[in-house]
């Protein structure tokens, strides 16, 4: 397929085959430049920054997803359709459980579905599930790093202004069901990209960092988050590189 | 102490390791690999054992056919004070490539059942706890046996799908071939949603005894029996490596 992927402007081969995923496009360009060697800027349109570079010696890339199941899934489609395969979204959610604190890390294994764009794919039956070999690598990372972690269900939805500190009206009666429930946190992307990962047989994995609480209603100091933040994208640049070692064992 | 309702177990008769089967009449086969196994109790679809491993103490208790019974199942073993659970089945291959007599280790399932959706909404994933199958996964490829693992469909209406369903059933189960699912069954989407909401550990181990798109099938117990005692050589040593962490 020699062909320009429609949004993300790239044609096979362009990308390295490990991508992290972040949301925000500020975060694409840090991971990039700071975190990257011998970084490139592959494309730029719309929210999709994309960049190659090398960590450890490997090939690993980075592309912004924008907010949203529906653009994280033109992202994973579009990398997938050039070669793409192995993907880790690393970025921040807000806490159901009092336990997390905010700056803690969260490795997850699976994602409610209350998107809409994975429902198109699939019945909702379906489970949205991380790819078990991604999970165990950056469960290794994280260990390696010294940095503890919550391991478990987040809630996956569409609409920031229904379940958020920001949202209109009584939102802690609408989340109080996945609260109880056990979901440690809730954030916008994982559920499709898990789907879409089982579905086009590429391994798709998540790590996120607590900004705030929706039960105590604790938000974060941006120094002491992007400290976190920090740790994930190294952990999760990290895993990308095992992923690739341990494939060809 | 009051005996639980349904399984008419009492806490201390069993240990905080189980295997599930399905079947009240296979539960023996499972229990002849424990030390010093005793008969608990039997009630209705429920046959509970108790034995020794390797200094860990196991249960065996049937679940009955179908999420309904596996759920009570499940439920009185854990107010009963069990912490790791191993569902045993058998199970119909929905890909071309799982042959009869290869073992199947689920992540996850399709809630294709009416039982996990009275406990939380269908959004919700189905997830086999992480360390189960990591352990499953390692006996299993220590044993050089041929596995596949991934996501299994359980479901209710057997009539509906399997290879002696009506001539239909395999159009209603393209969606699922189409998305990879490997298997269909009747208990774990349950199960592994229930095991979430309760945080205990739980996995599950198929062996393929039918494929959907060859209809081949085995029934005999000749051939079904050493399935049982293969898989049960797995889960031991499983429950093994998780109770030395």
């Amino acid at each position: 397929m020699e062909q320009v992927q429609y949004h993300i402007r790239c044609k096979k081969n362009e990308v390295n085959k490990a991508v992290l995923l972040p949301g925000d496009i500020e975060r694409a360009d840090y991971i990039g430049t700071k975190f990257f060697n011998k970084s490139k800027k592959i494309t730029e349109n719309r929210e999709f920054h994309i960049y190659n570079g090398t960590y450890e010696n490997k090939a690993v890339a980075v592309c912004s997803t924008g907010i949203g199941c529906m653009s994280a899934a033109v992202a994973i489609e579009e990398l997938t359709n050039i070669g793409c395969k192995y993907f880790i979204r690393v970025g921040t959610c807000g806490s159901l459980s009092p336990e997390i604190k905010t700056g803690d890390i969260i490795i997850v294994t699976g994602a409610v579905r209350g998107d809409g764009a994975s429902k198109e794919y699939v019945p909702i039956e379906y489970p949205a599930v991380a790819d078990y070999r991604t999970v165990n690598a950056l469960r290794t990372r994280a260990k390696k790093q010294d940095t503890d972690y919550k391991l478990g269900i987040i809630r996956t939805h569409d609409a920031f202004y229904m379940e958020s500190p920001f949202a209109f009206g009584d939102y802690k009666k609408r989340i109080t069901i996945w609260a109880e429930a056990g979901t440690l946190a809730i954030e916008n992307e994982s559920s499709t990209l898990f789907v879409i990962g089982s579905l086009r047989k590429v391994q798709v994995g998540t790590i996120l960092v607590a900004a705030g609480n929706l039960i105590t209603d604790k938000e974060s100091t941006k120094h002491g988050l992007q400290k976190s933040i920090d740790k994930a994208i190294i952990i999760a640049t990290g895993a990308l590189v095992d992923l690739q070692e341990e494939e060809k064992k | 102490m009051k005996k639980m309702h349904h399984l008419q177990i009492i806490p201390g008769q069993i240990g905080e390791f189980v295997i599930m089967p399905g079947d009240p009449g296979r539960c023996h086969l499972i229990a002849e690999h424990l030390e010093n196994p005793q008969l608990i109790a039997k009630s209705r679809e429920y046959t509970t054992y108790t034995g020794k491993y390797k200094g860990l103490i196991v249960s065996v208790t049937s679940t009955g056919m179908g999420c309904p019974s596996a759920t009570i199942a499940f439920e009185e073993l854990i107010m009963s004070g069990a912490k790791y659970f191993i569902r045993l089945g058998t199970t119909g291959a929905l890909q071309k490539n799982i042959n009869i007599g290869d073992i199947i280790i689920p992540t996850s399932a399709v809630r294709l059942e009416g039982t996990s959706v009275e406990y939380i909404p269908i959004e919700f994933p189905a997830i086999a706890d992480i360390d189960i199958v990591d352990a499953l996964i390692k006996v299993t490829h220590n044993k050089n046996k041929k596995f596949h693992i991934g996501i299994i469909m359980s479901h209710d209406a057997f009539y509906k799908g399997s290879v002696f369903a009506d001539t239909d059933f395999l159009k209603r189960e393209q969606v699922w071939i189409d998305s990879n699912v490997l298997s269909v069954e009747n208990e774990s989407s349950a199960l592994f949603t229930i095991g979430y909401l309760r945080k205990v550990k739980v996995g599950t181990i198929l062996t393929a005894v039918a494929n959907h798109l060859t209809r081949n099938v085995i029934i005999d117990e000749e051939k079904i029996n050493p399935i049982f005692h293969q898989m049960t050589d797995i889960c031991l040593e499983a429950f093994k490596n998780i109770g030395k962490e």
